[in-house]
């Protein structure tokens, strides 16, 4: 790892090793090296832009849940050759991680409640001279909204009150307010990549027979609002329930990382992308009309497990659905 | 597969299949094929006999819970055609609990526990078993506690002389597996971690395992974590401090595409003879059988999986107190 502190033996060490300076041993002014100046944080909430923000945010967070932990359940990785610079190799890693913390004192989330929440986020962050210098960030916030105790609509509700009301908050990602950065890649051209880009990519195009060909009949299956399922119905549930509230959304797949690791199951990261009308029936209510974008982030493990071609063994689905709330209330002007 | 059925690839497609086809695709008198006529199956809850039994036992469970699906989420082995195999089958089991049955008049209630099923399999036969069901966690679900269930379990099996005696070695009988699984480095490395647990060494948790560990445990209760690990051990081991600790069955694997891991059979049999997971002690004499799932990774013991039967413990407590209404 050419550019990198040589203490990190590799990407996943590097990734595990600097988050957990960073939040858990309070190295919060590290990120002043560890974060490229100018780096830009896109999560669905909001696009932020500027290293100092992120200290503050980060800050804000340890307020409010100051026991965090931030446990790194897997590293999906790759080479970036083109990211390369005069000094440092570069590579782009998918990081999923489960957060526990106890809410003990008020802050975003209002006035402590005192409980505590469990909830995963994905993380994809480009790496070059010691340094994330991009990053797209999709949080379970819905699953601490719940496990605090409140209704993810109304406190999305309230959360644009307490921003300063429709015209004053924090506006969440679309392609309206997002910057581009100096990360442009895909990913890596991996078969397992491909192949669970191409399942989702089926998926959204209605091809829902795809489930039971692509996925294991055991699949153990997490998705937003820390929901753990298993089982095709489940998968098909969840996909279908998401692409019935937008069934003419644009779909893209933004990014795509497969691996082989001796150690692991053969595995994929993917970011993707649902830009367009919320026209439909399913995970979201009534339909508004509103323009509605969500980026969602998925991890995938394959198994050879039983006949036939490997199949997708676990899957990890993450949207924030407070993100799409808001954007959906903000249309609706029924967020007073 | 010398002996078997050449629809199955390999020793999981058979127990997956066969599994699939009894309970999901309903042949429940394949098992008059797949199961040998004396079968002995070790449930924590006590010993049947022959497959006819097992016949009765499942189409029972179906008559309580007809849209049970058993998902197979490994089947970790050892053996060979020769000597014959030995699968732990680790199972998701769901259902819907509308028919009237052990857990009494249907409730309308779903429930999603672990399985684990040891099988002795040699030529397409199932010949010897040791399963544990998360019965603690279908009761919990269902709305009972698991010590209140194994008090009606009493009641309705007849009283405490007549009711159903869990499973304890000194009833045991020898059936025609006389295996103890593989010596893959995985398997004595889980063996030896559980070992250090029963010897109260619990720093092993915080070195052997990943920090962030996904541990799935009886009950039907999970977490991410070293503190649950060490919590859940700990208290089960409270209760039974002096009990003796057996391994009784081990294999590792390492096979492409996976992750190295083990399936460990264990037991702890003796004295409920302090505080711990089965509250106050009462000096019950108690056999545990229990199963263990590893996973490993770079960093350690990623995922564990452990069931006991609470139930089965809890019967053999409250038999033992007589406090049984």
């Amino acid at each position: 790892m050419r550019g990198f502190d040589p203490k990190w033996r590799n990407v996943p060490d590097f990734i595990n090793g600097i988050t957990k300076d960073i939040w858990e041993d309070r190295k919060i002014g590290s990120l002043r090296s560890l974060y490229a100046d100018g780096l830009i944080v896109r999560s669905p909430a909001s696009v932020v832009v500027d290293n100092s923000n992120v200290i503050a945010a980060t800050m804000a967070t340890l307020a409010e849940f100051p026991d965090r932990e931030l446990l790194g359940e897997d590293v999906i990785w790759c080479d970036d050759p083109k990211g390369k610079t005069a000094t440092s190799d570069a590579y782009v890693s998918s990081h999923r991680l489960m957060c526990k913390a106890t809410h003990s004192h008020a802050g975003l989330y209002g006035a402590p409640t005192g409980r505590r929440v469990a909830y995963r986020i994905l993380a994809d962050c480009a790496i070059r001279d010691g340094a994330v210098y991009d990053e797209w960030l999709v949080r379970d916030q819905a699953a601490i909204v719940q496990q605090l105790g409140f209704d993810v609509i109304d406190w999305t509700r309230d959360l644009i009150a307490r921003e300063g009301g429709a015209g004053a908050c924090v506006r969440p990602m679309t392609p309206l307010n997002n910057v581009a950065g100096p990360y442009d890649r895909a990913g890596n051209n991996n078969e397992w990549g491909q192949h669970y880009a191409a399942t989702i990519s089926a998926i959204m195009a209605a091809d829902m027979d795809v489930t039971p060909r692509h996925y294991d009949r055991a699949c153990a299956l997490h998705y937003p609002c820390a929901q753990d399922v298993s089982g095709w119905a489940a998968a098909d549930t969840f996909w279908m329930s998401l692409r019935a509230a937008y069934p003419t959304a644009q779909f893209n797949i933004d990014h795509t990382i497969g691996r082989d690791d001796a150690l692991m199951p053969p595995r994929a990261a993917v970011r993707w992308s649902l830009h367009g009308t919320h026209s439909g029936w399913g995970r979201f209510g009534t339909p508004t009309g509103a323009d509605v974008y969500i980026m969602g982030i998925c991890h995938a493990e394959f198994g050879p497990f039983g006949a036939g071609e490997p199949t997708i063994r676990r899957e990890y689905a993450l949207i924030d659905e407070t993100a799409i709330s808001k954007q959906i209330l903000l249309h609706t002007g029924q967020h007073t | 597969m010398k002996g078997f059925s050449n629809q199955f690839k390999d020793l999981p497609d058979y127990i997956v299949k066969i599994t699939k086809e009894i309970w999901e695709d309903r042949g429940l008198a394949t098992l008059h094929h797949y199961y040998e006529k004396d079968i002995p199956m070790r449930f924590p809850s006590g010993l049947v006999r022959g497959n006819a039994g097992v016949i009765d036992g499942t189409l029972a469970t179906l008559a309580e819970f007809p849209d049970r699906a058993l998902l197979a989420d490994d089947v970790i082995w050892s053996g060979n055609e020769t000597d014959g195999f030995l699968s732990s089958h680790r199972i998701v089991s769901s259902g819907t609990h509308t028919g009237h049955g052990a857990f009494g008049a249907p409730t309308g209630k779903q429930f999603r526990v672990y399985t684990i099923a040891d099988c002795a399999a040699k030529n397409d036969v199932i010949d010897d078993e040791w399963l544990i069901r998360d019965v603690g966690g279908v009761a919990r679900q269902l709305g009972w506690e698991p010590s209140e269930f194994a008090r009606y379990q009493i009641k309705t099996e007849g009283g405490p002389d007549t009711c159903q005696r869990p499973f304890h070695p000194s009833h045991d009988v020898q059936g025609p597996y006389t295996g103890r699984g593989n010596d893959n480095e995985w398997g004595a490395k889980l063996a030896t971690l559980l070992q250090r647990m029963m010897d109260k060494d619990f720093t092993v948790v915080r070195s052997e395992y990943d920090r962030a560990v996904r541990t799935e445990h009886w009950g039907a209760r999970g977490a991410w974590g070293c503190e649950f690990v060490e919590t859940d051990w700990m208290r089960l081991r409270s209760s039974f401090p002096q009990a003796a600790f057996r391994i009784e069955h081990q294999i590792g694997r390492n096979d492409a595409g996976m992750p190295n891991r083990a399936a460990v059979r264990w037991s702890l049999t003796g004295k409920h003879s302090a505080h711990g997971y089965f509250g106050a002690p009462t000096g019950a004499e108690v056999h545990i059988m229990g199963i263990t799932h590893a996973e490993w990774g770079e960093r350690g013991l990623r995922r564990e999986y452990t069931l006991i039967d609470e139930v089965a413990i809890w019967k053999q407590i409250h038999l033992h107190t007589g406090n049984v209404t």
